[in-house]
Protein backbone atom coordinates (compact mmCIF):
# COMPACT_ATOMS: atom_id res chain seq x y z
CA UNK A 1 0.00 0.00 0.00
CA UNK A 2 1.39 3.42 -1.03
CA UNK A 3 1.70 6.32 1.40
CA UNK A 4 -1.29 7.96 -0.34
CA UNK A 5 -3.33 4.84 0.40
CA UNK A 6 -2.26 4.87 4.05
CA UNK A 7 -3.05 8.58 4.27
CA UNK A 8 -6.52 8.05 2.83
CA UNK A 9 -7.23 5.29 5.33
CA UNK A 10 -6.36 7.80 8.06
CA UNK A 11 -8.43 10.53 6.44
CA UNK A 12 -11.45 8.21 6.08
CA UNK A 13 -12.30 8.80 9.76
CA UNK A 14 -11.71 12.56 9.41
CA UNK A 15 -13.99 12.62 6.36
CA UNK A 16 -16.78 10.70 8.07
CA UNK A 17 -16.67 12.81 11.24
CA UNK A 18 -16.64 16.00 9.14
CA UNK A 19 -19.66 15.01 7.03
CA UNK A 20 -21.70 13.82 10.01
CA UNK A 21 -20.78 16.91 12.04
CA UNK A 22 -21.65 19.41 9.33
CA UNK A 23 -25.10 17.80 8.89
CA UNK A 24 -25.85 17.83 12.58
CA UNK A 25 -27.17 20.95 14.32
CA UNK A 26 -26.11 19.28 17.57
CA UNK A 27 -22.50 19.87 16.49
CA UNK A 28 -22.93 23.63 16.73
CA UNK A 29 -24.13 23.18 20.30
CA UNK A 30 -21.14 20.92 21.03
CA UNK A 31 -18.71 23.37 19.49
CA UNK A 32 -19.99 26.76 20.60
CA UNK A 33 -23.13 26.81 22.70
CA UNK A 34 -22.34 24.52 25.64
CA UNK A 35 -18.67 25.48 26.01
CA UNK A 36 -19.65 29.16 25.85
CA UNK A 37 -22.51 28.77 28.35
CA UNK A 38 -20.19 26.81 30.66
CA UNK A 39 -17.50 29.48 30.46
CA UNK A 40 -19.99 32.30 30.94
CA UNK A 41 -21.51 30.65 34.01
CA UNK A 42 -18.14 30.03 35.61
CA UNK A 43 -16.95 33.53 34.70
CA UNK A 44 -20.04 35.15 36.23
CA UNK A 45 -19.57 33.03 39.35
CA UNK A 46 -16.06 34.46 39.72
CA UNK A 47 -17.59 37.94 39.47
CA UNK A 48 -20.19 37.10 42.12
CA UNK A 49 -17.50 35.73 44.44
CA UNK A 50 -15.40 38.82 43.72
CA UNK A 51 -12.32 36.73 42.94
CA UNK A 52 -9.04 38.37 42.05
CA UNK A 53 -7.55 38.17 38.52
CA UNK A 54 -5.25 35.30 39.44
CA UNK A 55 -8.16 33.24 40.81
CA UNK A 56 -10.30 34.09 37.77
CA UNK A 57 -7.46 32.85 35.56
CA UNK A 58 -7.21 29.66 37.65
CA UNK A 59 -10.89 28.83 37.18
CA UNK A 60 -11.14 29.87 33.53
CA UNK A 61 -8.11 27.75 32.57
CA UNK A 62 -9.98 24.77 34.03
CA UNK A 63 -13.21 25.61 32.21
CA UNK A 64 -11.42 25.99 28.87
CA UNK A 65 -9.40 22.79 29.36
CA UNK A 66 -12.50 20.77 30.20
CA UNK A 67 -14.35 21.96 27.07
CA UNK A 68 -11.38 21.13 24.82
CA UNK A 69 -10.99 17.73 26.45
CA UNK A 70 -14.67 16.89 26.03
CA UNK A 71 -14.91 17.91 22.39
CA UNK A 72 -11.67 16.19 21.36
CA UNK A 73 -12.31 12.94 23.22
CA UNK A 74 -15.82 12.60 21.77
CA UNK A 75 -14.39 12.94 18.24
CA UNK A 76 -12.14 9.93 18.85
CA UNK A 77 -14.99 8.03 20.50
CA UNK A 78 -17.08 8.76 17.39
CA UNK A 79 -14.88 6.20 15.57
CA UNK A 80 -17.19 3.60 17.04
CA UNK A 81 -20.14 5.64 18.27
CA UNK A 82 -21.36 6.72 14.80
CA UNK A 83 -20.99 3.16 13.50
CA UNK A 84 -22.59 1.77 16.64
CA UNK A 85 -25.65 4.01 16.33
CA UNK A 86 -26.04 3.24 12.62
CA UNK A 87 -25.21 -0.47 13.19
CA UNK A 88 -22.53 -0.32 10.53
CA UNK A 89 -19.47 -1.36 12.52
CA UNK A 90 -18.73 -4.36 10.35
CA UNK A 91 -18.47 -2.16 7.24
CA UNK A 92 -15.44 -0.51 8.84
CA UNK A 93 -13.79 -3.59 10.30
CA UNK A 94 -14.10 -5.79 7.24
CA UNK A 95 -11.94 -3.21 5.46
CA UNK A 96 -8.12 -3.27 5.65
CA UNK A 97 -7.80 -0.57 8.32
CA UNK A 98 -5.97 -0.73 11.60
CA UNK A 99 -6.79 0.96 14.88
CA UNK A 100 -4.21 3.69 14.36
CA UNK A 101 -5.71 4.69 11.00
CA UNK A 102 -9.05 5.35 12.65
CA UNK A 103 -7.63 6.98 15.78
CA UNK A 104 -5.29 9.35 13.93
CA UNK A 105 -8.02 10.35 11.46
CA UNK A 106 -10.58 11.02 14.16
CA UNK A 107 -7.97 12.74 16.31
CA UNK A 108 -7.15 15.10 13.46
CA UNK A 109 -10.77 16.22 13.36
CA UNK A 110 -10.81 16.42 17.16
CA UNK A 111 -7.74 18.67 17.10
CA UNK A 112 -9.39 20.98 14.55
CA UNK A 113 -12.55 21.19 16.66
CA UNK A 114 -10.56 21.50 19.88
CA UNK A 115 -8.54 24.43 18.48
CA UNK A 116 -11.79 26.06 17.33
CA UNK A 117 -13.27 25.70 20.82
CA UNK A 118 -10.08 27.11 22.36
CA UNK A 119 -10.19 30.15 20.07
CA UNK A 120 -13.86 30.81 20.84
CA UNK A 121 -13.43 30.41 24.60
CA UNK A 122 -10.13 32.27 24.80
CA UNK A 123 -11.59 35.19 22.85
CA UNK A 124 -14.77 35.19 24.94
CA UNK A 125 -12.94 35.00 28.27
CA UNK A 126 -10.55 37.73 27.21
CA UNK A 127 -13.38 40.02 26.10
CA UNK A 128 -15.81 39.32 28.95
CA UNK A 129 -13.52 38.69 31.91
CA UNK A 130 -10.21 40.25 30.91
CA UNK A 131 -8.44 36.89 30.92
CA UNK A 132 -5.04 37.02 29.19
CA UNK A 133 -4.81 33.53 27.74
CA UNK A 134 -1.36 34.23 26.29
CA UNK A 135 0.24 35.20 29.61
CA UNK A 136 2.64 32.26 29.38
CA UNK A 137 3.38 32.79 25.70
CA UNK A 138 2.34 30.96 22.54
CA UNK A 139 4.60 27.96 23.30
CA UNK A 140 2.81 27.38 26.60
CA UNK A 141 -0.55 27.33 24.83
CA UNK A 142 0.74 24.93 22.18
CA UNK A 143 2.24 22.52 24.73
CA UNK A 144 -0.89 22.70 26.88
CA UNK A 145 -3.15 22.01 23.89
CA UNK A 146 -0.94 19.19 22.56
CA UNK A 147 -1.00 17.44 25.93
CA UNK A 148 -4.76 17.92 26.23
CA UNK A 149 -5.35 16.47 22.75
CA UNK A 150 -3.22 13.41 23.54
CA UNK A 151 -5.12 12.91 26.81
CA UNK A 152 -8.46 13.37 25.05
CA UNK A 153 -7.50 10.79 22.41
CA UNK A 154 -6.68 8.28 25.14
CA UNK A 155 -10.08 8.87 26.78
CA UNK A 156 -11.80 8.47 23.40
CA UNK A 157 -9.96 5.19 22.86
CA UNK A 158 -10.99 3.95 26.31
CA UNK A 159 -14.62 4.60 25.27
CA UNK A 160 -14.05 2.53 22.10
CA UNK A 161 -12.36 -0.24 24.10
CA UNK A 162 -15.30 -0.31 26.54
CA UNK A 163 -17.77 -0.67 23.66
CA UNK A 164 -15.75 -3.48 22.05
CA UNK A 165 -15.49 -5.33 25.36
CA UNK A 166 -18.89 -4.74 26.90
CA UNK A 167 -21.18 -3.89 24.00
CA UNK A 168 -23.49 -1.04 23.15
CA UNK A 169 -24.40 -0.08 26.71
CA UNK A 170 -20.81 0.97 27.33
CA UNK A 171 -21.35 4.06 25.15
CA UNK A 172 -22.27 5.88 28.36
CA UNK A 173 -18.50 5.96 29.02
CA UNK A 174 -18.27 8.66 26.36
CA UNK A 175 -19.85 11.16 28.71
CA UNK A 176 -18.74 9.88 32.10
CA UNK A 177 -14.97 9.61 31.71
CA UNK A 178 -14.41 13.33 31.19
CA UNK A 179 -16.61 13.94 34.27
CA UNK A 180 -14.31 11.73 36.34
CA UNK A 181 -11.33 13.63 34.92
CA UNK A 182 -12.96 16.88 36.03
CA UNK A 183 -13.27 15.56 39.56
CA UNK A 184 -9.76 14.22 40.07
CA UNK A 185 -7.49 16.39 37.94
CA UNK A 186 -8.29 19.71 39.61
CA UNK A 187 -10.19 21.48 36.87
CA UNK A 188 -11.79 23.98 39.27
CA UNK A 189 -9.61 23.56 42.39
CA UNK A 190 -6.07 22.54 43.30
CA UNK A 191 -5.68 18.78 43.69
CA UNK A 192 -4.17 19.37 47.13
CA UNK A 193 -7.69 19.74 48.57
CA UNK A 194 -8.68 16.25 47.39
CA UNK A 195 -8.75 13.35 49.88
CA UNK A 196 -5.51 11.32 50.00
CA UNK A 197 -6.43 8.41 47.68
CA UNK A 198 -7.87 10.78 45.07
CA UNK A 199 -4.68 12.86 45.21
CA UNK A 200 -2.70 9.74 44.31
CA UNK A 201 -5.09 9.11 41.43
CA UNK A 202 -4.79 12.73 40.29
CA UNK A 203 -1.00 12.33 40.08
CA UNK A 204 -1.48 9.60 37.50
CA UNK A 205 -3.58 11.82 35.21
CA UNK A 206 -1.77 13.99 32.63
CA UNK A 207 -4.46 16.68 32.76
CA UNK A 208 -3.44 17.47 36.34
CA UNK A 209 0.07 18.38 35.17
CA UNK A 210 -1.18 20.22 32.09
CA UNK A 211 -3.43 22.42 34.20
CA UNK A 212 -0.60 23.10 36.68
CA UNK A 213 1.64 24.02 33.75
CA UNK A 214 -0.78 26.49 32.22
CA UNK A 215 -1.67 27.95 35.62
CA UNK A 216 2.00 28.42 36.51
CA UNK A 217 1.99 31.32 34.04
CA UNK A 218 -0.52 33.04 36.35
CA UNK A 219 1.61 32.64 39.47
CA UNK A 220 0.46 29.26 40.70
CA UNK A 221 3.79 27.68 41.62
CA UNK A 222 5.85 24.98 39.95
CA UNK A 223 4.88 22.46 37.34
CA UNK A 224 6.06 19.08 36.09
CA UNK A 225 5.07 19.39 32.46
CA UNK A 226 7.62 16.84 31.23
CA UNK A 227 6.05 14.21 33.46
CA UNK A 228 2.59 15.25 32.23
CA UNK A 229 3.55 14.99 28.57
CA UNK A 230 5.34 11.68 29.19
CA UNK A 231 2.23 10.29 30.90
CA UNK A 232 0.01 11.58 28.07
CA UNK A 233 2.26 9.86 25.50
CA UNK A 234 2.41 6.67 27.55
CA UNK A 235 -1.39 6.49 27.88
CA UNK A 236 -1.82 7.29 24.20
CA UNK A 237 0.46 4.45 23.08
CA UNK A 238 -0.97 2.05 25.68
CA UNK A 239 -4.56 2.91 24.67
CA UNK A 240 -3.71 2.35 21.01
CA UNK A 241 -2.22 -1.06 21.75
CA UNK A 242 -5.16 -2.05 23.96
CA UNK A 243 -7.60 -0.79 21.32
CA UNK A 244 -6.00 -3.14 18.76
CA UNK A 245 -6.25 -6.01 21.24
CA UNK A 246 -9.90 -5.12 21.92
CA UNK A 247 -10.64 -5.12 18.17
CA UNK A 248 -9.10 -8.59 17.86
CA UNK A 249 -11.00 -9.78 20.93
CA UNK A 250 -14.26 -8.46 19.46
CA UNK A 251 -13.49 -10.53 16.35
CA UNK A 252 -13.00 -13.62 18.53
CA UNK A 253 -16.02 -13.17 20.79
CA UNK A 254 -18.34 -12.24 17.94
CA UNK A 255 -18.99 -8.82 19.50
CA UNK A 256 -18.12 -7.35 16.10
CA UNK A 257 -21.18 -9.09 14.64
CA UNK A 258 -23.45 -8.31 17.60
CA UNK A 259 -22.64 -4.60 17.42
CA UNK A 260 -23.83 -4.60 13.80
CA UNK A 261 -27.17 -6.26 14.53
CA UNK B 1 -4.09 -22.93 -5.49
CA UNK B 2 -7.71 -22.60 -4.35
CA UNK B 3 -9.24 -19.21 -3.58
CA UNK B 4 -10.16 -20.41 -0.11
CA UNK B 5 -9.37 -23.54 1.87
CA UNK B 6 -10.94 -24.21 5.26
CA UNK B 7 -9.93 -27.09 7.52
CA UNK B 8 -11.99 -28.05 10.57
CA UNK B 9 -13.28 -24.54 11.23
CA UNK B 10 -15.27 -24.35 14.43
CA UNK B 11 -16.82 -21.45 16.29
CA UNK B 12 -18.82 -20.92 19.45
CA UNK B 13 -20.24 -17.80 21.02
CA UNK B 14 -20.33 -17.16 24.75
CA UNK B 15 -23.05 -15.08 26.35
CA UNK B 16 -22.92 -14.66 30.10
CA UNK B 17 -22.28 -18.18 31.32
CA UNK B 18 -23.65 -19.99 28.31
CA UNK B 19 -21.63 -21.20 25.38
CA UNK B 20 -23.30 -22.01 22.09
CA UNK B 21 -21.38 -23.88 19.45
CA UNK B 22 -22.43 -22.63 16.03
CA UNK B 23 -19.93 -24.27 13.65
CA UNK B 24 -18.51 -27.78 13.87
CA UNK B 25 -15.36 -28.78 11.93
CA UNK B 26 -16.23 -27.20 8.60
CA UNK B 27 -13.79 -28.26 5.89
CA UNK B 28 -14.14 -27.17 2.29
CA UNK B 29 -12.23 -25.71 -0.59
CA UNK B 30 -13.40 -23.04 -3.04
CA UNK B 31 -11.69 -22.85 -6.41
CA UNK B 32 -10.70 -19.62 -8.09
CA UNK B 33 -13.28 -18.30 -10.52
CA UNK B 34 -16.06 -20.32 -8.93
CA UNK B 35 -19.46 -19.13 -7.70
CA UNK B 36 -19.88 -21.02 -4.48
CA UNK B 37 -23.14 -21.10 -2.54
CA UNK B 38 -23.61 -21.64 1.17
CA UNK B 39 -27.15 -22.74 1.90
CA UNK B 40 -29.00 -23.79 4.98
CA UNK B 41 -31.99 -23.00 7.16
CA UNK B 42 -32.03 -20.12 9.64
CA UNK B 43 -29.50 -20.64 12.39
CA UNK B 44 -27.43 -23.07 10.32
CA UNK B 45 -24.30 -20.89 10.70
CA UNK B 46 -24.14 -19.42 7.18
CA UNK B 47 -23.52 -15.81 8.22
CA UNK B 48 -21.01 -16.88 10.88
CA UNK B 49 -19.10 -18.93 8.33
CA UNK B 50 -19.21 -16.05 5.84
CA UNK B 51 -17.95 -13.68 8.54
CA UNK B 52 -15.05 -16.02 9.28
CA UNK B 53 -14.22 -16.42 5.59
CA UNK B 54 -14.21 -12.64 5.14
CA UNK B 55 -11.95 -12.29 8.26
CA UNK B 56 -14.51 -10.16 10.09
CA UNK B 57 -14.46 -12.64 12.98
CA UNK B 58 -11.97 -15.31 14.00
CA UNK B 59 -12.68 -19.01 14.29
CA UNK B 60 -12.02 -20.82 17.58
CA UNK B 61 -10.17 -23.63 15.86
CA UNK B 62 -9.12 -24.99 12.50
CA UNK B 63 -7.15 -23.38 9.72
CA UNK B 64 -8.19 -21.03 6.94
CA UNK B 65 -6.29 -20.00 3.84
CA UNK B 66 -7.62 -17.19 1.68
CA UNK B 67 -5.87 -16.41 -1.62
CA UNK B 68 -2.94 -18.51 -0.48
CA UNK B 69 -2.45 -16.63 2.79
CA UNK B 70 -3.07 -17.70 6.35
CA UNK B 71 -6.32 -15.93 7.22
CA UNK B 72 -5.61 -16.06 10.95
CA UNK B 73 -2.29 -14.23 10.56
CA UNK B 74 -2.29 -12.21 7.34
CA UNK B 75 -5.76 -10.75 7.79
CA UNK B 76 -4.79 -7.24 6.75
CA UNK B 77 -3.27 -8.32 3.44
CA UNK B 78 -6.30 -10.51 2.71
CA UNK B 79 -8.78 -7.71 3.44
CA UNK B 80 -7.11 -5.60 0.74
CA UNK B 81 -8.10 -8.26 -1.83
CA UNK B 82 -11.62 -9.23 -0.77
CA UNK B 83 -14.90 -7.49 -0.05
CA UNK B 84 -18.30 -8.34 1.34
CA UNK B 85 -21.91 -7.27 0.91
CA UNK B 86 -24.35 -8.20 3.64
CA UNK B 87 -28.09 -8.61 3.62
CA UNK B 88 -30.07 -5.83 5.33
CA UNK B 89 -26.99 -3.62 5.24
CA UNK B 90 -26.33 -0.53 7.29
CA UNK B 91 -24.08 2.43 6.64
CA UNK B 92 -23.78 5.76 8.47
CA UNK B 93 -27.29 7.13 8.09
CA UNK B 94 -26.59 10.78 7.49
CA UNK B 95 -24.04 10.22 4.73
CA UNK B 96 -25.35 10.22 1.17
CA UNK B 97 -24.87 7.23 -1.13
CA UNK B 98 -21.89 8.90 -2.80
CA UNK B 99 -20.34 9.94 0.53
CA UNK B 100 -20.74 6.44 1.93
CA UNK B 101 -19.05 4.97 -1.12
CA UNK B 102 -16.28 7.57 -0.96
CA UNK B 103 -15.75 6.80 2.71
CA UNK B 104 -15.65 3.06 2.02
CA UNK B 105 -13.21 3.58 -0.86
CA UNK B 106 -10.95 5.56 1.49
CA UNK B 107 -11.05 2.69 3.99
CA UNK B 108 -9.61 0.53 1.21
CA UNK B 109 -6.85 3.08 0.61
CA UNK B 110 -8.18 4.38 -2.69
CA UNK B 111 -7.31 7.97 -3.46
CA UNK B 112 -7.50 10.64 -6.13
CA UNK B 113 -8.81 9.70 -9.56
CA UNK B 114 -8.94 5.97 -8.88
CA UNK B 115 -11.23 6.67 -5.91
CA UNK B 116 -13.54 8.87 -7.97
CA UNK B 117 -13.55 6.40 -10.87
CA UNK B 118 -14.33 3.43 -8.60
CA UNK B 119 -17.17 5.31 -6.90
CA UNK B 120 -18.70 6.45 -10.20
CA UNK B 121 -18.41 2.96 -11.71
CA UNK B 122 -20.07 1.40 -8.67
CA UNK B 123 -22.90 3.97 -8.74
CA UNK B 124 -23.41 3.31 -12.42
CA UNK B 125 -23.18 -0.51 -12.15
CA UNK B 126 -25.94 -0.64 -9.54
CA UNK B 127 -28.07 2.12 -11.06
CA UNK B 128 -27.72 4.38 -8.04
CA UNK B 129 -27.33 7.60 -10.03
CA UNK B 130 -30.72 9.10 -9.06
CA UNK B 131 -30.09 8.32 -5.38
CA UNK B 132 -26.41 9.25 -5.28
CA UNK B 133 -27.03 12.44 -3.31
CA UNK B 134 -29.73 10.97 -1.06
CA UNK B 135 -28.92 10.21 2.56
CA UNK B 136 -28.66 6.51 3.35
CA UNK B 137 -31.48 6.76 5.91
CA UNK B 138 -33.94 7.85 3.20
CA UNK B 139 -33.33 4.85 0.90
CA UNK B 140 -35.65 1.89 0.42
CA UNK B 141 -34.52 -1.60 1.46
CA UNK B 142 -33.66 -2.47 -2.12
CA UNK B 143 -31.68 0.71 -2.64
CA UNK B 144 -29.72 0.06 0.57
CA UNK B 145 -28.95 -3.41 -0.70
CA UNK B 146 -27.64 -1.94 -3.94
CA UNK B 147 -25.42 0.50 -2.01
CA UNK B 148 -23.96 -2.47 -0.18
CA UNK B 149 -23.34 -4.30 -3.45
CA UNK B 150 -21.82 -1.17 -4.99
CA UNK B 151 -19.50 -0.84 -1.98
CA UNK B 152 -18.42 -4.45 -2.37
CA UNK B 153 -16.84 -3.89 -5.79
CA UNK B 154 -15.01 -0.63 -4.99
CA UNK B 155 -11.61 -2.29 -4.45
CA UNK B 156 -12.02 -4.75 -7.35
CA UNK B 157 -11.92 -7.74 -5.01
CA UNK B 158 -10.55 -11.14 -6.03
CA UNK B 159 -13.11 -12.81 -3.78
CA UNK B 160 -16.53 -11.28 -3.32
CA UNK B 161 -18.57 -12.48 -0.34
CA UNK B 162 -22.30 -11.89 -0.75
CA UNK B 163 -24.46 -12.59 2.28
CA UNK B 164 -28.09 -12.79 1.12
CA UNK B 165 -27.47 -10.38 -1.78
CA UNK B 166 -31.09 -10.20 -2.94
CA UNK B 167 -32.68 -10.12 0.48
CA UNK B 168 -35.46 -7.52 0.54
CA UNK B 169 -35.34 -6.79 -3.18
CA UNK B 170 -38.43 -6.90 -5.39
CA UNK B 171 -38.40 -9.65 -8.02
CA UNK B 172 -37.31 -7.34 -10.84
CA UNK B 173 -34.43 -5.86 -8.86
CA UNK B 174 -33.48 -9.31 -7.56
CA UNK B 175 -33.25 -10.53 -11.15
CA UNK B 176 -31.22 -7.47 -12.14
CA UNK B 177 -28.93 -8.04 -9.18
CA UNK B 178 -28.38 -11.66 -10.18
CA UNK B 179 -27.56 -10.50 -13.70
CA UNK B 180 -25.13 -7.94 -12.27
CA UNK B 181 -23.45 -10.58 -10.11
CA UNK B 182 -23.06 -12.76 -13.20
CA UNK B 183 -21.74 -9.79 -15.20
CA UNK B 184 -19.18 -8.80 -12.54
CA UNK B 185 -18.21 -12.45 -12.17
CA UNK B 186 -17.64 -12.82 -15.90
CA UNK B 187 -15.96 -9.46 -16.51
CA UNK B 188 -13.70 -9.41 -13.47
CA UNK B 189 -13.09 -13.17 -13.34
CA UNK B 190 -13.50 -13.14 -9.58
CA UNK B 191 -14.52 -15.80 -7.08
CA UNK B 192 -17.97 -15.31 -5.58
CA UNK B 193 -19.10 -16.88 -2.32
CA UNK B 194 -22.75 -16.30 -1.54
CA UNK B 195 -25.36 -17.31 0.96
CA UNK B 196 -29.02 -17.31 0.04
CA UNK B 197 -32.37 -18.60 1.16
CA UNK B 198 -33.70 -18.44 -2.36
CA UNK B 199 -33.11 -21.81 -4.00
CA UNK B 200 -33.72 -20.81 -7.65
CA UNK B 201 -31.07 -18.12 -7.12
CA UNK B 202 -28.54 -20.68 -5.88
CA UNK B 203 -29.42 -23.00 -8.74
CA UNK B 204 -29.08 -20.19 -11.28
CA UNK B 205 -25.81 -18.78 -9.98
CA UNK B 206 -23.80 -21.41 -8.15
CA UNK B 207 -21.29 -23.84 -9.60
CA UNK B 208 -21.12 -25.68 -6.29
CA UNK B 209 -23.09 -25.57 -3.10
CA UNK B 210 -22.38 -26.36 0.54
CA UNK B 211 -25.34 -27.18 2.75
CA UNK B 212 -25.13 -26.34 6.41
CA UNK B 213 -27.46 -27.64 9.08
CA UNK B 214 -27.05 -26.81 12.76
CA UNK B 215 -23.48 -25.72 12.16
CA UNK B 216 -22.42 -28.85 10.30
CA UNK B 217 -21.58 -29.29 6.65
CA UNK B 218 -24.07 -31.92 5.51
CA UNK B 219 -23.59 -31.86 1.74
CA UNK B 220 -21.25 -30.38 -0.82
CA UNK B 221 -21.34 -30.56 -4.61
CA UNK B 222 -22.84 -29.20 -7.79
CA UNK B 223 -26.64 -28.83 -7.82
CA UNK B 224 -26.83 -31.92 -10.07
CA UNK B 225 -24.55 -33.96 -7.83
CA UNK B 226 -26.59 -33.08 -4.79
CA UNK B 227 -29.86 -34.11 -6.46
CA UNK B 228 -28.37 -37.41 -7.58
CA UNK B 229 -26.67 -38.10 -4.25
CA UNK B 230 -29.89 -37.59 -2.38
CA UNK B 231 -31.86 -39.67 -4.88
CA UNK B 232 -34.52 -37.06 -5.15
CA UNK B 233 -36.79 -38.33 -7.92
CA UNK B 234 -38.70 -36.55 -10.65
CA UNK B 235 -42.40 -35.94 -10.08
CA UNK B 236 -45.05 -37.05 -12.55
CA UNK B 237 -48.75 -36.40 -12.36
CA UNK B 238 -51.40 -38.04 -14.51
CA UNK B 239 -55.03 -36.94 -14.70
CA UNK B 240 -57.21 -39.65 -16.16
CA UNK B 241 -60.72 -40.88 -16.73
CA UNK B 242 -61.40 -44.58 -16.14
CA UNK B 243 -60.07 -47.40 -13.97
CA UNK B 244 -56.42 -47.77 -13.01
CA UNK B 245 -54.98 -50.32 -10.60
CA UNK B 246 -52.64 -48.44 -8.21
CA UNK B 247 -50.78 -51.68 -7.42
CA UNK B 248 -49.59 -51.80 -11.04
CA UNK B 249 -48.02 -48.38 -10.53
CA UNK B 250 -46.33 -49.25 -7.24
CA UNK B 251 -44.50 -52.26 -8.66
CA UNK B 252 -43.00 -50.38 -11.62
CA UNK B 253 -39.19 -50.36 -11.17
CA UNK B 254 -37.98 -46.89 -10.23
CA UNK B 255 -41.28 -45.67 -8.80
CA UNK B 256 -40.54 -44.41 -5.28
CA UNK B 257 -43.86 -42.98 -4.18
CA UNK B 258 -47.48 -43.05 -5.37
CA UNK B 259 -50.20 -40.71 -4.19
CA UNK B 260 -53.79 -41.29 -5.37
CA UNK B 261 -56.35 -38.56 -5.62
CA UNK B 262 -59.70 -38.61 -7.35
CA UNK B 263 -58.93 -38.94 -11.09
CA UNK B 264 -55.33 -37.99 -10.51
CA UNK B 265 -52.19 -39.86 -9.53
CA UNK B 266 -48.95 -38.21 -8.40
CA UNK B 267 -45.77 -40.25 -8.37
CA UNK B 268 -42.12 -39.75 -7.57
CA UNK B 269 -39.76 -41.81 -9.68
CA UNK B 270 -36.12 -42.32 -10.54
CA UNK B 271 -35.63 -40.65 -13.89
CA UNK B 272 -32.49 -42.64 -14.68
CA UNK B 273 -34.53 -45.78 -15.49
CA UNK B 274 -37.33 -46.44 -18.01
CA UNK B 275 -40.15 -45.73 -15.61
CA UNK B 276 -42.04 -43.19 -17.74
CA UNK B 277 -43.06 -45.63 -20.51
CA UNK B 278 -44.04 -48.23 -17.90
CA UNK B 279 -46.13 -45.65 -16.08
CA UNK B 280 -47.93 -44.68 -19.26
CA UNK B 281 -48.54 -48.37 -20.07
CA UNK B 282 -50.16 -48.80 -16.66
CA UNK B 283 -52.85 -46.36 -17.78
CA UNK B 284 -53.97 -48.57 -20.66
CA UNK B 285 -57.70 -48.86 -20.47
CA UNK B 286 -58.11 -45.34 -19.14
CA UNK B 287 -58.09 -41.99 -20.96
CA UNK B 288 -55.14 -39.82 -20.01
CA UNK B 289 -56.49 -36.25 -19.79
CA UNK B 290 -53.30 -34.49 -18.72
CA UNK B 291 -49.77 -35.48 -17.85
CA UNK B 292 -46.76 -33.55 -16.56
CA UNK B 293 -43.23 -34.18 -15.34
CA UNK B 294 -41.34 -31.94 -12.96
CA UNK B 295 -37.61 -32.13 -12.41
CA UNK B 296 -36.47 -31.98 -8.79
CA UNK B 297 -35.05 -28.60 -7.88
CA UNK B 298 -32.74 -27.32 -5.21
CA UNK B 299 -35.76 -26.60 -3.04
CA UNK B 300 -36.30 -30.36 -2.81
CA UNK B 301 -32.65 -30.87 -1.93
CA UNK B 302 -32.92 -28.15 0.71
CA UNK B 303 -36.06 -29.66 2.23
CA UNK B 304 -34.49 -33.11 2.25
CA UNK B 305 -31.30 -31.88 3.91
CA UNK B 306 -33.03 -29.58 6.35
CA UNK B 307 -35.08 -32.46 7.78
Amino acid sequence: MSWQGELHKVLSATYKNWIISKRNAFTLFELVFWPFIGLLSIGLLTRFLELGDDMVAFVLVGAIALSILQISQIDVAYILLFDLWSKSIKQTFVAPVRGYHLVLGAMLFGVIRGVAVFIVLAAASSHLFGFDFLAGGVATVIIFLAGTFLTAASIGMVVCISILLFGQRADVAAWTLSGIMMLVSGVYYPVSILPGPLQILSKSIPLTYLLEYYRSAYGYGDHQILLGIALALLYFVASLLILNLAIERARSTGMMLRLSE
Amino acid sequence: MPALRAEKICKSFKRLFQEKKVLFDISLSIERGEIFGILGPNGAGKTTLMSIFSTLIRPDGGSLEVLGRDALRDTHAIRERINISSGNPNFPWSLTVRENLQHSAMLYGLSGRSLQRSVEEAISAFELGPQSDAKFETLSTGQKQRVSLAKSILNRPEILFLDEPTSGLDPEMAMKTRDLIKKIYQEEEITVVLTTHYMPEAEELCDRIAFLREGRLVALGTPGELKRALQIGHRIFVEYDGEVDPMKLRIIPGVMEVKELSGRVEMVFDHSGRAVSSIIKAFEGADILDIGIEEPDLEDVFLELAR
